[in-house]
């Protein structure tokens, strides 16, 4: 019933979408208070049905209606509430509501802060983006065609090829299938609305440049645009920011960025973006540029929509980690950047002869050319990391099934950008703020930052014992912008602080680019007998059993419990001890590892990486195990650490996969242990020096009952001795309900194992799984020596991309108070003007 | 000085524009089977496949690698190495992507992708436990 609500909500805003598109079509064209009206209303209208919907939906995964596939594949009873809410934009079609929903938000400030220039133009292209948007949701069929994947839709709709549906119609699965284990992170709430608020937000900027070239009007969008390019850039940098550390501290992909495609399908918007906005400031200060803006902003908009396409049509396939479903989308995804592209090129090749930079040309030593050439760096860079993106496409031009590009790719590009972005953000900046007129007014001026930056360079260079010349340039480059723009800003800081969100901009984003250097050096710590193995495996003397070269070194120590190993010269750890703790999690296990530098005084600290199983993956028998890795974190490096496996993990994947499990361990007296475990029919466990087999149940025959018994059976139970391989030892303990008087009795004799001083008792079964309990006690405590296989990495640097990443947070906010204020100030000026104007025309 | 500007933009645009496209070009790479990679000894390929659950794995302490069994879209067997402890999701993976060289008939992987059916294929049917009527 809620469903079929749902459904028609959103058919119903589809339709409120298409009427809020025709009604702002004519009131641009004819600028009627009546039309204006009406298309406002359309589109709030279509806010407000998708707002219900989305409670809907809400309400459906909070009541668990498991019925409705959304709810079923996302969800399960056991999740927490966070993550209840979390889950629904975690599926394509939610995450589709939430993008709309947000941009519904970002519409209705912009009915109530752009001026009636630019209002109706721009919100009819705001509107056409959200009719595409809607048509993902609507899940109709005409003439055959299925249009998009409503959220609404139910199990049986979804798959009505299951059996169960002919037995049982209104069959509703009493769980769900539950969120993935490594998506149950507090990172899954906050991270996809920041970026899907980022994409509603960079539609204004492409609107409003649409809009423009229809009207005709080339320079005025700018500044109302410019915070709102702004905001959306802040909000994509923050979400991608928090994608990285997410992907850093606890899904221990090894880094905060490896270029995956879903990765960079957020970062190229970003980075068009802010060429953009360059070019914008450019713009607004000489008029010029102003084909390069309208591009920037259109193409910004169009490469969201494009990793939209490309991230879930299932293009990406085989590229990526974390693609999303593949829904069938792909013509609509594809009408839909089609005609985002179309709109923009024909509009523009339409305008592009009346559009006249009607001013000089800038000299090349010019603040301006210098932005605009920064401007095309920033966009060339974002057009290499693209091309590697989709190269699921367009490598088909080279080979017939195309593979991601190496990492190298993308890491070897980078550095010449990243170099050229450095030099030229200190050159504009000086530019920007100065009195430079020549080359030697520009040179002097630098003279002072590029001693300091040399001296800088060389001590890095020399600290880091730095061989490669391509990383040498890179430090160089890199250090010259930050110095020379942490110049600029300490200049700018004292004479017009308000004024500081550009020049800290560049200063936060130099240091990220500082810091991302240090991913070049980063390296697994090990102790001197594996640096000395990966040696030999490098000089191929290490062979296999089989007698070929090992050619894979090892990134991992072996630790066992209490015994230190020196690792990387420096420090000295230690694995004291693991248990399961199922702090988090069921089935978690915490280690602690004790480390010692014994470059600070021997100083030490504390680290307790955890493994947990995979639960709501793991299916049947097997056992999927994930680590969460823990860092400490440092200035100048972090030590990146998980464990790659233990002797707990070890034992409980064993016997799980024998069908046994340990229930519990008692040590009486320090020396005797009891230890309490199940088992199934053939299942086995090793305990101490004995192979533990379960062979088979035997009934017991009325004779041998005990008196009034109501079941007995006997358990034939097999102890092989692990180290003297022909002793074994069978026995047959049994088992028996007694009922007395009214209750039921457990009558379970202990069994001598020979003369071994082992006392089995056969204390429990369950009937439908043959699983039974087994107490077994008088083992002598045998200490097996625990171990962990520990990495740890070394990774240099991380800290200064966090502390660039906040300062260019903190920049972008300054510098949108600055240009929102701005923005406000012009408006009431211009308004001022207008009414003067009324004023004047009404005295004559 | 407007034309020479011009010029030497799209002087520079083609000259940049080929150099990336001959560096992408040379580093992708194709998916390939276990017998081309043989082929290319040495050399990094991309094979796609599936776990053969019935052939011998483990984790090696000797040697710190994860070793199984993988078929390849052709339906050749070969063992391969990953020099890590075995990925999340490996038991539940309906295919994997390893990335390594091939040499003497063992696949040497130090990065696999592991693709997962219920959370990123919804076209396999998911398995559905308890019902409740």
């Amino acid at each position: 019933m809620i469903g079929i609500i749902g459904k028609n909500l959103i058919l119903l805003a589809f339709f409120s979408s298409i009427l809020a598109i025709v009604f702002y079509y004519l009131d641009a064209k004819q600028q009627k208070p009546l039309f204006e009206k009406l298309a406002h209303g359309f589109f709030a209208l279509k806010g407000v049905l998708m707002l219900v919907a989305s409670g809907l939906l809400i309400h459906l995964i909070f009541a668990h209606q498991f019925q409705y596939y959304y709810v079923f594949n996302y969800t399960s009873l056991d999740l927490q509430a966070q993550y209840l809410a979390a889950a629904f934009y975690s599926g394509q079609e939610g995450s589709f509501m939430l993008w709309i929903v947000f941009s519904f938000f970002v519409g209705l400030g912009l009915m109530k802060w752009t001026s009636p220039v630019y209002r109706s133009p721009m919100l009819f292209f705001f509107s056409i983006t959200q009719f595409f948007l809607l048509s993902m949701l609507l899940g109709v069929n005409v003439f055959g065609t299925t249009f998009g994947a409503s959220p609404f839709r139910t199990l049986m709709e979804q798959m009505p090829q299951l059996p169960v549906w002919q037995v049982n119609p209104d069959f509703i699965p009493a769980d769900g299938s539950g969120l993935n284990d490594l998506l149950r992170s507090p990172w899954i709430v906050i991270h996809p609305p920041v970026i899907f608020l980022g994409f509603a937000m960079m539609t204004i900027p492409y609107a409003f440049a649409l809009a423009a070239l229809w009207k005709r009007a080339y320079q005025d969008w700018i500044y109302p645009a410019l915070p709102w390019a702004l905001g959306a850039n802040l909000c994509l940098l923050i979400a991608i920011f928090l994608g990285g550390y997410w992907a850093y501290e606890t899904l221990s992909f090894g880094g905060y960025w490896a270029w995956d495609p879903v990765e960079n399908a957020s970062l190229v918007p970003w980075i068009v973006g802010m060429a953009g906005i360059h070019t914008m400031l450019v713009q607004r200060r000489s008029s010029s540029s102003k084909k390069a803006s309208l591009i920037f902003a259109i193409l910004a908009y169009v490469l969201v929509v494009y990793q939209t396409f490309l991230t879930r049509s299932g293009v990406l396939g085989e590229a990526s980690v974390h693609s999303f479903v593949d829904l069938g989308l792909y013509n609509q995804l594809l009408m839909f950047m089609l005609t985002m592209i179309g709109m923009g090129v024909v509009l523009f090749v339409l305008r592009f002869k009346e559009m006249k930079d009607m001013h000089r040309e800038d000299p090349i030593l010019s603040k301006e050319f210098m932005m605009f050439l920064g401007a095309l760096i920033l966009f060339l860079s974002g057009l290499v990391i693209i091309l590697g993106t989709s190269s699921p496409i367009i490598g088909r031009l080279f080979v017939e099934f195309p593979t991601p590009p190496e990492m190298s790719f993308y890491n070897n590009w980078s550095v010449p950008f990243a170099i050229l972005i450095s030099i030229f953000s200190v050159v504009t900046q000086y530019l920007w703020w100065k009195k430079v007129n020549s080359a030697e007014t520009l040179a002097e001026q630098l003279l002072f930052p590029t001693l300091v930056t040399a001296i800088v360079a060389i001590a890095t260079i020399m600290i880091g014992e730095v061989r490669n010349p391509v990383y040498m340039l890179y430090i160089l480059g890199v250090w010259f912008g930050v110095i020379g723009n942490g110049w600029v800003m300490v200049q700018v800081l004292r004479k017009k602080p308000r004024m500081t969100g550009g020049t800290l901009t560049h200063v936060g984003f130099t240091i990220m680019l500082l810091g991302f250097m240090g991913a070049a050096f980063d390296r697994p710590m090990l102790d001197e007998d594996t640096v000395n193995y990966n040696q030999a495996v490098s000089r191929g003397e290490v062979l296999d059993k089989d007698g070929f070269p090992v050619i894979q070194p090892i990134n991992m120590v072996e630790l066992k419990i209490d015994e230190p190993k020196f690792i990387d010269n420096r420090y000295w750890v230690t694995f004291l001890g693991g248990e399961v703790t199922e702090k988090n999690r069921p089935g978690e296990s915490e280690y602690t590892i004790r480390f010692e530098d014994t470059k600070r005084n021997g100083r030490t600290f504390f680290l307790t990486p955890v493994m947990y199983p995979m639960v709501a993956n793991s299916s049947g028998g097997s056992m999927n195990w994930t680590v969460d890795p823990e860092i400490k974190v440092g200035a100048f490096h972090d030590l990146y650490t998980y464990v790659a496996g233990s002797s707990i993990v070890e034992r409980l994947t064993n016997n799980q996969n024998n069908n046994a499990s340990e229930i519990s361990t008692t040590t009486e007296d320090g020396e005797i242990q009891t230890r309490v475990i199940r088992v199934k029919r053939s299942g086995f466990l090793e305990l101490d020096d004995y192979k533990v087999t379960f062979q088979d149940f035997e009934f017991m025959q009325e004779s041998e009952y005990p008196e009034n018994a109501t079941i007995a059976v006997r358990a034939i139970l097999n102890f092989e001795s692990i180290s003297s391989s022909d002793s074994s030892i069978t026995i047959k303990p049994e088992f028996a309900i007694v009922r007395e008087g009214e209750e039921n009795i457990t009558w379970a004799p202990p069994v001598n194992l020979g003369d071994t001083g082992i006392v089995v008792q056969f204390t429990n079964v369950n009937p439908q799984s043959e699983e039974i309990e087994l107490r077994i006690s008088g083992f002598k405590s045998v200490n097996e020596p625990e171990w962990v296989l520990l990495t740890v990495e070394k990774k240099p640097f991380v800290s200064v991309v966090w502390l660039g990443t906040f300062l260019l947070m903190i920049g972008f906010s300054v510098s949108i108070f600055r240009r929102w204020n701005d923005q406000v100030r012009r408006e009431r000026n211009e308004k001022n003007r207008v009414k003067a104007d009324d004023e004047n025309l009404a005295y004559e | 000085m407007k034309k020479s500007r011009l010029f030497i933009g799209i002087a520079f645009m083609v000259l940049f524009t080929s150099l990336v496209m001959y560096n992408f070009s040379s580093s992708i790479g194709t998916y390939v089977d276990f017998e081309q990679a043989e082929d290319r000894e040495g050399y990094r390929s991309y094979v796609i496949g599936t776990w053969e659950t019935e052939m011998p794995h483990g984790f090696s302490m000797e040697s710190k690698t994860f070793n199984f069994h993988m078929k390849d879209e052709q339906g050749n067997v070969r063992r391969v190495v990953f020099n890590n402890a075995k990925p999340a999701n490996f038991e539940d993976a309906d295919q994997l992507v390893v990335k390594g060289t091939m040499q003497n008939g063992v696949f040497y992987s130090d990065d696999m992708l592991v693709k997962c059916p219920s959370k990123y294929n919804d076209s396999q049917p998911v398995e559905l436990t308890s019902a409740e009527s």
